[in-house]
């Protein structure tokens, strides 16, 4: 683990250049300029953006606002899954920054979740959490975690403090080999080019004559489309 | 009549003390049967379509949907449901001030009928319920998500729903409304449906199927945890599938 510290940071400190523009449908009582700003590729849009909110606040009357929610080309960014995957999932071979569009009426509540606060972030989070600590170790780590800890793993992403949420995190990345590892791997496939969001299925990291099996050989089992006749990979 | 033995539905309560997680262990370990102690997909299954059998001889309107190219699929079932016109809030009181939890509106509307009621002229108002029964492979236990709708097509917000869940179990859910009641992303169809979180589903079912076991009783699953959960979010099962529904072979 010790080793992979710099790919840890990596991932981390992954930073996307956005562009926050007020859709046209607003109703303003002067022009707002576009606001701009680094989103942190693990986080959600909704912990990160309330600058962006504050900023264009300012040129609405309150009548005219109701809950923000965010666009790109036509689709409503979902809040709950990470910056990161929205980026990549619809922008990712588009130039910079990413162009957001920014709305304050007509939620689409056919689309989107609501997030009244950033209780509703938390608890999402540690959901995600606490699901994938079931995949890995039966839920034996994230149970004998003390609430405290929770706390901490949760305000070190909304802080974004490294250190302070993998002192954290680390535990539930424990890799037993005696064990063999985790019990499944906890992934997502995410897709746009179908209803269902994302493809999940059990996984485990031993073959049943216990070679260690990579994210080819995941891929191939579970979503052979992903790559290419000639052995090259197409990224979705 | 029918019992499936099982112990431990998926993760416990996330504070257990440490006697309870050491029982929670010997039960896994020796004193009951290791293959049943969770529903695996293939059971879940088979358990949904003893129980669809059942429903279209009572004519109780369930169905199954199978996801297009795969093995995968769940129960739906939809209801026209009369509530109280109090039930139905202004639509989305969002404040920009507002960020505080909705547990206070909740308890506010609960208590007061005539706040923010919308202008409804029926005696009572007709709801849209949506039920869908999925398999979760994570926690390898039943999931049930629904979502709700005025007749017009509006959404239910989640403390409409919260005021429309039956007062015997609001007290007991209200304790974490974080963790048992949310809106969630359905994983198949991609669209937002509130979810009774799994996590809380032991409490319901432990109960039951400690009694089926010790009465050495074969259960289907799926009819003991609906006829469960069911009734927290107003549907009904029927008493006769707890009769007439065999478990899977």
């Amino acid at each position: 683990m010790a080793d992979d510290k710099d790919v840890l940071r990596d991932v981390w400190f992954g930073r996307i250049p956005a562009c926050f523009t007020l859709s046209p449908e607003e109703t303003t009582e002067r022009e707002a300029e576009p606001y701009y700003l680094l989103l942190p590729r693990v986080s959600y849009l909704t912990l990160v953006t309330d600058k962006v909110k504050k900023h264009f606040l300012r040129v609405m009357k309150a009548e005219d606002v109701e809950e923000m929610w965010l666009e790109y080309e036509g689709t409503p960014l979902k809040w709950h899954y990470p910056i990161g995957v929205l980026f990549d999932l619809h922008a990712s071979n588009t130039a910079l920054p990413w162009n957001v569009t920014v709305h304050f009426k007509n939620f689409p509540e056919d689309d989107l979740l609501h997030c009244a606060s950033n209780s509703v972030i938390e608890a999402h989070f540690m959901s995600c959490i606490k699901e994938a600590d079931a995949l890995k170790h039966k839920g034996q780590v994230i149970n004998d975690m003390q609430k405290k800890d929770h706390k901490q793993l949760w305000m070190g992403l909304q802080n974004d403090k490294f250190d302070q949420f993998w002192a954290m995190n680390r535990k539930l990345m424990e890799y037993p080999t005696e064990e063999g590892g985790f019990r499944y791997i906890p992934f997502r496939i995410y897709q746009t080019m179908s209803d269902r969001p994302f493809i999940q299925k059990l996984f485990r990291p031993v073959s049943p004559e216990g070679h260690t099996l990579t994210l080819g050989d995941l891929l191939k089992e579970l979503f052979p489309a992903a790559i290419c006749a000639e052995g090259g990979w197409h990224q979705r | 009549m029918f019992l499936m033995t099982a112990t431990s539905l998926c993760s416990s309560n996330v504070y257990m003390s440490d006697s309870r997680r050491f029982k929670s262990y010997n039960k896994m370990a020796g004193e009951r049967n290791p293959a049943s102690c969770y529903l695996d997909e293939r059971t879940f299954q088979l358990c949904c379509q003893l129980f669809l059998q059942h429903s279209e001889t009572i004519q109780d309107g369930w169905s199954w949907e199978q996801i297009k190219g795969t093995d995968e699929g769940f129960m739906k079932k939809t209801v026209l449901m009369p509530v109280k016109p109090s039930v139905l809030h202004k639509q989305h009181e969002y404040s920009i001030q507002d960020e505080n939890m909705v547990t206070d509106d909740i308890q506010a509307n609960v208590e007061d009928e005539t706040a923010g009621v919308q202008a409804v002229c029926e005696i009572h108002a007709v709801l849209r319920y949506e039920y869908h029964v999925l398999y979760s492979c994570s926690y390898q236990i039943p999931v049930l998500y629904f979502r709700a709708s005025t007749l017009d097509g509006r959404p239910l917000s989640l403390e409409e729903v919260w005021s429309n869940v039956h007062p015997n179990y609001r007290q007991r859910l209200q304790q974490g409304p974080w963790d048992t009641l949310t809106q969630q992303e359905h994983p198949l169809l991609g669209q937002p449906f509130f979810m009774l979180h799994p996590c809380r589903t032991e409490e319901f079912m432990k109960p039951a199927l400690d009694l089926a076991q010790a009465e050495n009783k074969r259960m289907n699953y799926i009819v003991t945890w609906l006829s469960v959960v069911g009734p927290v979010l107003r549907l009904d099962v029927p008493l006769s599938y707890s009769t007439e529904v065999s478990a899977p072979d």
